[in-house]
């Protein structure tokens, strides 16, 4: 289904103010699964937003911007893949596999301006030393604006104005690359759970991660709370062991300090 | 240290800050990295969250506010959620006129420890569980998927004002309360983290063979009888040892996309 100018004008507006709070990571309504709702709100079918939006989360799950990466931005590819899915009714894990260059457009896009925005740097610096507050606080405003700008621009030109061509690919396709895309779509969350664990993964917590595997794979139900809880219980049980380990071990510190005179080696 | 020249424990919380400056504080944290840029990371909006609070403290005073400005001007990446404990913190210590350098040095030795602590519990235990969880719904087209999540987030967001009031309270006294439990609280969200997501890559992970050798189908009659779910644990394994071998992400998603598309082709998968 075609999306209409004023469709395309408040996904445009949604996408400037999830921007801007994937800028500045606050309300966390620009992961897929809001903006991805939100789209669909927007189109008028919120069944698909919400399948949608499920289905982008886990794809996003480990591409997170903790260590200074930033990855392909998840409110673009959140509202792209309902639009796709939307225009050219392909399933929404296809759909998924299409928006992903949009939202490495963005990626491209904010990584330039983490060094273009460098240049600002010395004005503030100016209005620190003349404690001038006003013209300090017209650096981030600029900055915000420059940002909010243009994720309603990159959203406005991807979701209505590129729409015909968009869906003139999709019919140009053949029925094996959609079902590959689709494949993709579907296996994409490694790539972000690979990412969590070549930060977290040590050979000590590798039982934990089988434990939540075996978990999930044998008990018959549709969610991962049931992990999480034992990951708690064991999170608890290290948690106790370390208080306790740590205050033992502040013991025999304080011990071997007073005993150094001797007597440590009778074990009194 | 110079600081020992302030301490008028009597009249230590009656400056001219009030619960409500400090609630302000903790909201206006939102804007830690409205000034994002390569070059010193999160300064800019660091400085700014608090230039209200420094105009109180400082009042007239357009040198202390200068010089506390340009100080806040020098490159901080911490974590976003847990900064209003650190901006608290300053804040209480700026407040009583402690010792430029003494501010400096703190901020310069928690915004690092900080940030681990941030992110293990904000990325690598909240939002795998919260994301999992509510995603599991979202995916069979729950309305419920969508509103957990944003639930859980809004109550993220509005700790910002405890958070804050936390940090002015405890002051210097939560320097050590962060740098003694910063490696427990770090481990024991990893535990949790890492057992959250073995789940998820059991669940979410799509990958199923199609081929048949014969009659035998490699996936049902094979593979699923060894172990469900072998194989998306294993293809996270070979793009976990990807990384490692310093393959960027960026290929790591071309390789997934190339993969499906030619597995597609052949009738693989």
């Amino acid at each position: 289904m075609a999306i209409t100018m004023a469709q395309g004008l408040m996904l445009a507006i949604f996408a400037a103010i999830a921007g801007l709070d994937s800028w500045l990571e606050v309300l966390y309504i620009f992961r897929p699964i809001i903006s991805c709702t939100i789209a669909g709100l927007i189109l008028g079918d919120l069944q698909l937003g919400i399948i949608a939006g499920g289905l982008t989360e886990l794809a996003f799950a480990g591409l997170t911007p903790a260590g200074g990466t930033q990855p392909p931005n998840p409110a673009v590819c959140g509202i792209m893949t309902v639009v796709i899915a939307h225009t050219t009714s392909v399933s929404p894990a296809t759909a998924i596999g299409l928006s992903l260059p949009f939202a490495m457009l963005m990626q491209y896009i904010l990584l330039m301006f983490y060094s273009i925005f460098s240049v600002f740097m010395p004005m503030m610096d100016k209005a620190a030393q003349e404690a001038d507050t006003r013209k300090f606080s017209r650096i981030p405003y600029l900055i915000m604006a420059i940002v909010t700008i243009s994720f309603f621009v990159v959203i406005f030109l991807s979701a209505y104005a590129a729409q015909t061509p968009m869906a003139a690919l999709v019919k140009a396709m053949p029925v094996w690359l959609i079902h590959g895309f689709e494949l993709a779509g579907g296996a994409l969350p490694a790539v972000g759970f690979a990412m969590l664990l070549k930060v977290l993964l040590r050979v000590e917590y590798t039982p934990y991660l089988l434990l939540g595997f075996v978990v999930a794979s044998f008990i018959n139900f549709s969610n991962v709370l049931p992990a999480a809880v034992i990951g708690i219980v064991f999170a608890m049980i290290e948690f106790f062991r370390d208080k306790k380990n740590k205050k033992l071990q502040d013991q025999i510190d304080e011990m071997k300090e007073n005993g150094v005179s001797g007597g440590e080696e009778d074990g009194i | 240290m110079a600081s020992d020249v302030k301490q008028d424990d009597t009249d230590k919380k009656q400056g001219k800050l009030t619960s409500h400056d400090i609630t302000m504080l903790g909201l206006r944290s939102s804007l830690l990295q409205s000034a994002f840029s390569y070059e010193r990371m999160q300064a800019g909006g660091w400085a700014w969250s608090q230039v209200p609070i420094w105009k109180k403290i400082f009042g007239k005073d357009k040198k202390g506010l200068s010089e506390a400005m340009q100080d806040n001007m020098e490159f901080i990446n911490t974590s976003p959620p847990l900064v209003p404990i650190l901006m608290g913190l300053l804040t209480s210590l700026e407040e009583e006129h402690v010792n430029r350098q003494t501010i400096r040095g703190l901020k310069n030795g928690l915004f690092g420890p900080m940030a681990g602590i941030g992110d293990a519990i904000y990325w690598f235990t909240i939002m795998p569980i919260i994301g999992g969880i509510a995603a599991s719904f979202a995916s069979k087209g729950n309305i419920l998927g969508p509103i957990i999540f944003f639930l859980v987030y809004l109550g993220v967001f509005l700790c910002r004002i405890p958070f804050a009031h936390l940090g002015y309270n405890l002051g210097v006294k939560a320097i050590d309360v962060i740098q003694d439990n910063s490696e427990i609280i770090a481990r024991v969200a990893t535990i949790m983290g890492l057992t959250v997501i073995g789940a998820l890559i059991s669940s979410y992970v799509g990958l199923s063979l199609k081929v048949k050798i014969g009659s035998v189908s490699l996936q049902k009659d094979f593979l699923d009888k060894i172990f469900p779910n072998i194989l998306p644990l294993a293809f996270t394994f070979f793009l976990y040892w990807m990384l490692k071998k310093k393959v960027s992400p960026i290929v790591l998603i071309a390789i997934v996309f190339v993969l499906c598309i030619v597995c597609s082709f052949f009738g693989i998968m």
